[in-house]
Formats: C-alpha cells, structure tokens, sequence
C-alpha cells in the first residue's frame, strides 16, 4: 500500500478546513440569525462596519449573550461575521445619511 | 429591565427600522452626515465641516449608546439626591430660571480615531468627525448643588443618569464625575447649544457639559444626579472608558487593575483640507485644520511639508481658551513638482505635544497621532 505523501496530505486538509470554514450554507444561516438575533437593540450597520479577528467576534457574541441577545446558531453567526467582517477586509465604505434638515 | 415578554415586540421594531434605514437613512435636524449605526444613530461628521470655530448643530456628531428616549418638557424632572444636605426636583421651568453660564468647549467621543489603530478593537471606527465645538448655556452643577442643600461630607462623586434604558439587558448608560470636576464653575447642565434649546438628539432638554473630558462623560437626557463616595459600579464606569495607567504592546490586553478611568482629553490636531492624497497644480496651497488639548490651551501647531524632517508654526485662530479648539492655517507654496508628505502636530498649555503614534490600548480610546497626509504636486 503506497504511503501517503504528508505534504499532499496537508494541503489537502487545510483545503478541507478552508472548504468548511466558507461553507456558504452555514454563512447563509449566520446571516439570517444576525437579522433575528441583533436587530431587537441595535440596527446591523455597527456590526457590518467593523473590522474584527474571529477571536474578537467570539467575545463580542460573548458579550452580547450576557446582555440578553437569544442568539440560537451561534456557530453560524460567528462563522458568517468571522468571514464577512474580517480584519483583512477593507474598511467599510460609510454612506451619508440623507437631507434631514427640513424635519426637526 | 425588559422581559421576554416585551422582547418580541422589541425585535420587530427594531427589525423594521433596521429595513428602514438599509434603504435610507434620514435624521432629522441633520445635514447629510457618515452613517456609522442606523438604529440608534451614530453619525461622524465629515472633515469639510470643520471650517469654522463653532460646529452648527444640523452637522454635529452624535453617539447614541442607547434608544434616545421621548422626553416630555412639562412633566420633566431632575432629582438630585443621596449625599447632599436636602434631595431636590427641579423642574425645567427652574432650571431655566437658574443663573445660566455660558461655555464654549469642544466635545469629542474617547474613541474617535479608532479606525486607526491596529490590531483592531470592537468599538465604532471613527476616523476624524467625532468631534465638534459648540457654545453651551445652562446652570452650573455647583448651583444645583447648592439647591440640594450642598455637597455632603466624604461625597466623592456625583452620577449622572439620562433617561435612556438598555433593551434587553444592555446596560443603562450611567456615568460618575468627580466632585471636584463637578464643582468647577465651567462644568453644566446645558439646556442650549449654539443658542437653541438641546436638540433631542443630543440629550433635551439637559445634558451634563464636562469641558475638557471625553464625550462619555456629557450625559445626555439627564433626569438623576446622585451624590455618593465611590463611582457608579455599572458597565460604563467599571469596564468601558478606561485607558491603561501602563501601556502594553499592541494587541495584548492589560491587567484589568492596571485600568483607569479616561479624564481629560489629549492635545490633538488634524487636517481638514486638503483631503489626502489630493493633487493640486503647482502653486501657493492653504493647508488648514482644527487643534484642542481637553482642559488645557492650544499653544502651538506645527506643520511639516518633507514628512517631519522639518517644521514651521502655522497661523492659528484668535480664541485662545482652555477647553475649545483652534483653527489652524498654513500657506505653502511648493518649489517643485511632486509627491509631499504633510505632517500637523499641536502643542498646549501643559507642555503636551502630540506623539508620531498614539499608543494602542483595548478599546482604540485617545487617538491623537500626528497625522500625516499625501499631498501631490503636479507641473
């Protein structure tokens, strides 16, 4: 039986992990849980406009647990801000808000 | 505290304004501002805004911790109470008939400029415009005092409580100063800005002005002042607004202990125009900008066109006071075409000049880099 090369066998799992960890299900889910779970205090822009390590999610979805949010998937939820929000992606564009001068 | 039972109601409000302000977002009493949360709204103003000594109302910055809560003039009531000689309720009617003191000052959020620093840190990524200077006018809080019977011995602290309330169980946004900051003659209860009542944006009908401290302190919509000897235990005294007596190396996280309350703000000085990495035909350019040093005065502002190897004093505007910015100006005409790296750095009262890098700390609080911009020349 041929002995696996080791260095193909490594390039293959981090394929495997890289494959799972952008799992565009499990993103989809973790989109669809932040719209359910964040939105009762806070609009989505502050999370979408920040820039943070997998690690500084994960404490942040900590922090959120302990001041009530009813986060169901939170696997989900990290994998989709870790993936969409994270520090190599460029900063976010801000918009303006629109005219509001006329209503006080 | 909200139950399960109001959170779904909650939920759907929230997601319905969440919709909303996807598509657009329209603050009134606003001009267009950047758009940092929608729902509540935390809103930077952009640099071009600050041409001017006073920042108008319609373009100031707003950070909102919390829902901003409706507040009703006529059944409006500030309790002042624990360690004072007789707890009080005024109402606005008696706060107005109060002697009012007027204060020019700047307020800055502690974490404006935090998109710059690296490692990142959760927090909204202010750039330059969480900033503004306006003129503030209501009773000083050593009046109130002295309504409530004075300060009772051994208090060492007064907190103040807006009428905003955490959603869920966020928690309520409670801030403690202390007395000694709360007796000086500069320190408010601000019923106006820029010579209007309180927009409600920003805390109508009475916000505390601390001159000189970060914006965390100026709580707005204020219904309770408690005098006590210690600060209040809640998060935003005992976690949030804190900067490290002892810095540490980028990304690693100080000893909680090692933790202190942020007071006084930095001296600080930033380019308004031109923006960076603008291109100009060679020729005279006016370089302008604002400078502030928290409590103290704007001494001195420097500019270098050749990336800090040399600098010259720019022109500064006449209002020379303790808590206010300053406009700067510097007029430079390049020799040659080409590729400049223009450089600004304040000096103030207290012998503070800015550093070449603000050190990283957990929470991207006090960022007062010099800042440097690109600047080409073109034939």
């Amino acid at each position: 039986m041929p002995v696996p090369n080791m260095r193909v066998l490594f390039c293959f799992t981090i394929l495997l992990v890289a494959g799972l960890a952008a799992d565009p299900s499990l993103i989809e889910k973790g989109k669809a849980e932040e719209r359910r779970a964040c939105v009762g205090c806070h609009g989505l822009q502050i999370i979408h406009v920040q820039r943070l390590s997998r690690a500084v999610w994960d404490r942040e979805l900590t922090k959120m647990v302990n001041w009530g949010a009813q986060i169901r998937e939170r696997e989900a939820l990290l994998e989709y801000l870790a993936t969409s929000f994270s520090e190599d992606k460029p900063p976010a564009e801000l918009r303006l808000s629109a005219e509001g001068t006329a209503r006080k | 505290m909200i139950s399960r039972r109001t959170w779904v109601p909650l939920a759907a409000i929230g997601f319905a304004k969440t919709l909303r302000a996807q598509k657009e977002l329209t603050v009134a009493g606003k001009k267009p501002l950047l758009v940092l949360n929608d729902f509540p709204e935390d809103l930077e103003t952009p640099a071009e805004y600050f041409d001017r000594w006073i920042t108008p109302n319609d373009v100031f910055f707003v950070r909102q911790h919390l829902p901003r809560p409706k507040m009703d003039p006529s059944s409006y009531r500030l309790e002042i109470s624990g360690m004072v000689g007789s707890p009080v309720q005024l109402s606005l009617e008696e706060l107005r008939k109060l002697p009012q003191t007027t204060v020019v000052a700047t307020l800055e959020c502690a974490g404006n400029g935090r998109s710059y620093y690296r490692p990142r840190m959760p927090g909204l990524p202010w750039s330059k415009g969480a900033i503004g200077n306006a003129e503030w006018r209501g009773p000083r809080i050593s009046d109130l005092l002295k309504k409530a019977g004075g300060v009772a011995s051994g208090a060492q602290y007064g907190t103040f409580d807006g009428a905003d309330v955490g959603l869920a169980q966020t928690p309520d946004f409670i801030r403690s100063v202390p007395v000694r900051k709360l007796l000086h003659p500069a320190t408010i209860l601000a019923l106006e800005m820029n010579g209007e009542p309180l927009p409600e944006l920003h805390g109508f009908p009475a916000r505390l002005v601390v001159p000189g401290w970060d914006g965390a302190s100026w709580v707005k919509w204020v219904t309770k002042i408690v005098l006590s000897e210690k600060p209040d235990s809640g998060f935003y005294m005992a976690t949030a607004y804190k900067y490290p007596r002892r810095l540490t190396p980028p990304g690693v996280p100080p000893r909680p202990e090692e933790m202190e309350s942020i007071e006084g703000m930095a001296v600080k000085s930033f380019f308004t125009k031109p923006a960076r990495e603008a291109k100009f035909k060679l020729g005279p350019v006016l370089l302008q900008g604002v400078a502030w040093a928290g409590e103290h005065r704007v001494l001195r502002v420097e500019v270098s066109v050749d990336g800090g190897a040399s600098w010259r004093q720019a022109r500064l505007s006449p209002q020379n006071l303790p808590f206010a910015w300053r406009l700067w100006s510097f007029e430079w005409t390049p020799r040659a075409p080409g590729y400049y790296l223009a450089c600004v750095r304040a000096t103030d009262s207290a012998g503070r000049t800015q550093p070449i890098e603000a050190p990283w700390n957990p929470s991207g609080y006090l960022w007062n880099s010099i800042e440097r911009i690109g600047l080409l020349v073109e034939a």
